[in-house]
């Protein structure tokens, strides 16, 4: 059982719920903003093991490369450029799709296998559970790559709990995509309803089971008025308080800390997967 | 020659985008860019004035002809991204998880795949009451907003030579990858929005290094502060790590999220007014008469 939780807008509190999500159900944890990771720092796992994430990047062979640059004609990406009669590669660029090798009439293309960033895995006392943080290279294209490769390790049948990555694009659909209940985190701003419905777009989409949160509500009018179509899915407002500011700027999970919180998820979420 | 500055925070949520608006507002003249084009917020807080939209196209897609394809298969063992599958009764099918690389299209033996354009959003110029607004909606799910940001940035540049704007002030998308790049190539100068949270701390050093990789200078504005000495103090050390000077500290007040609601932002409030005014001194960018 997987839970996904994404919001569209940065800072909505994606974390904040996540972290406190596999605190209530002591789940597995996964964090996939993977170029702004920061759930560490609610989890505070003690970690054993880096695991380097690599995808394929071809090497020319100097003996056989002639400089005929098909190559950098053919790559759609831009990863190569061609200098005189030597073919460079911008390593940031490449998606390791294969095509350079395939075109090259010399064979003069291989593969070897280069670093798109690193999975630190560790035990959290926090939640009793393994966590596991995506670190992608600083600058690099292929974050969607990483979150995919991640995805894939998550064994489905125990409980887990999916940290996901701002905004609307394809990174946010591939920390979706293996949910059977995605978190959708409102902060009930004019941003934060904007982000929130085109990721609320895509998850209808996809055919997935959602649940809001509200989190940093001021006044509820906006709130209530939001929910009013969404009843069924609206689990819980938190609001912006002191209180609940200050321990998360200091790495508490809100749901430790505070007992409305834990009963709050624990009760609806609770619900939600014994239907599941 | 323009002058570009960059508002980005690694850490989202950490205030870039009422930080770009309050000092877009107060300039004398300026061309706005939305680089968040995944969640593009800077509209909601200018009154703009649209002139033109134009579609932009992603990486193309794969596309079968069935009429050609025998159904061998080659395709999918070629494909790096799993976008390619084969239903029961033979029938190959590519889903929107292609990356437009066109290696299926070069090893098909009967020529059955083409690569077609794939729409990933819009792009719009408009006008706002000091300069003008260049801004996209990438269609949700679509990939390569990276492209996207270079478009978004090339338009505003064009506006500010045509019009003769010496600054062009972009709005940029949270996170450290590949867009923050596409946001920060050739900008004279970055303004780091810095939370006071270990997050907003732990952000704020992998946008710093990016910085620093592209050896452009850097400025830091601590938001929402005054919770915790501790972390603060943290910030401000690795700012002087990092060669950020600190120009401006905003506390944390619910009446800035209040005044965000009626879409108004810190320049528009009486007891902020003064740090923006002051923001803009340090960044050498000229204030609204």
């Amino acid at each position: 059982m997987i839970i996904s939780v994404v919001s569209g807008k940065g800072g909505a509190g994606k974390t904040t719920l996540a972290a406190s999500i596999a605190q209530v159900f002591s789940a597995e944890f996964y964090d996939l903003d993977v170029d702004a990771p920061n759930a560490e720092y609610f989890l505070q796992p003690d970690f054993s093991k880096t695991t380097q994430v690599t995808q394929p990047v071809p090497v020319f062979s100097e003996e056989l490369c002639d400089g005929c640059g098909i190559c950098t004609k053919e790559c759609r990406f831009h990863a190569l450029y061609k200098i005189l009669n030597t073919v460079y590669l911008t390593e940031a660029l490449c998606h390791g799709c294969g095509l350079c090798e395939k075109v090259c009439p010399q064979q003069a293309i291989s593969y070897r296998d280069a670093s798109v960033g690193d999975i630190r895995s560790g035990y959290s006392k926090r939640t009793d559970n393994m966590v596991h943080i995506g670190d992608l290279m600083i600058g690099s294209t292929r974050g969607t790559y990483l979150i995919s490769e991640m995805v894939k390790k998550i064994d489905g049948e125990k409980l887990s709990v999916i940290d996901g990555p701002p905004g609307n694009s394809c990174a946010a659909v591939a920390a979706i995509k293996p949910a059977d209940l995605v978190v959708l985190v409102v902060e009930p701003t004019p941003f934060g309803f904007h982000d929130m419905q085109q990721t609320e777009q895509i998850v209808r989409q996809m055919g997935k089971n959602y649940l809001i949160v509200a989190n940093k509500a001021m006044g509820t009018d906006d709130v209530d008025q939001f929910f009013q179509d969404r009843t069924k899915k609206a689990i819980l407002t938190i609001p912006l308080d002191d209180r609940y500011h200050k321990a998360n700027l200091q790495g508490e999970i809100l749901s430790q800390q505070f007992s409305e919180i834990h009963t709050g998820l624990h009760a609806a979420i609770s619900r939600e997967l014994e239907k599941l | 020659m323009t002058r570009q500055i960059a508002i980005l925070s690694g850490k989202g949520g950490a205030g870039k985008t009422s930080i770009t608006a309050s000092i877009i507002k107060m300039m004398d003249s300026v061309v706005a860019v939305d680089a968040d084009v995944n969640a593009s917020n800077l509209p909601i807080l200018l009154p703009y004035f649209p002139q033109s939209t134009s579609a932009y196209y992603g990486m193309d897609i794969a596309k079968v002809d069935h009429d050609k394809c025998t159904g061998c298969g080659l395709c999918l063992s070629t494909c790096q991204f799993d976008a390619i599958s084969q239903s029961e009764d033979g029938k190959i099918v590519i889903d929107s998880d292609c990356e437009g690389c066109a290696a299926c299209a070069f090893v098909c033996p009967v020529n059955a795949i083409s690569m077609a354009e794939r729409k990933g959003g819009d792009w719009y110029v408009s006008s706002i009451n000091n300069g003008h607004l260049v801004h996209a909606d990438l269609i949700p799910g679509e990939d390569n907003s990276g492209k996207l940001i270079t478009k978004v940035r090339g338009a505003a540049s064009a506006i500010a030579k045509e019009k003769n704007i010496a600054y062009i002030v972009i709005d940029g998308p949270p996170g450290t990858s590949c867009q923050a790049i596409s946001s920060i190539t050739g900008v004279d100068l970055v303004l780091a929005v810095v939370e006071e949270s270990l997050s907003g701390l732990s952000d704020y050093r992998r946008l710093a290094e990016l910085v620093q990789k592209f050896s452009i200078p850097h400025f830091v504005l601590l938001n929402k502060a005054g919770f915790s000495s501790e972390v603060e103090g943290r910030i401000i050390q690795a700012a002087d790590e990092f060669d950020g000077k600190i120009i401006a500290r905003i506390p944390f007040d619910h009446k800035i999220p209040q005044a965000l609601q009626s879409l108004q932002s810190l320049a528009d409030m009486p007891e902020y007014k003064e740090i923006i005014a002051k923001l803009l001194e340090e960044m050498k960018l000229p204030l609204k008469d």
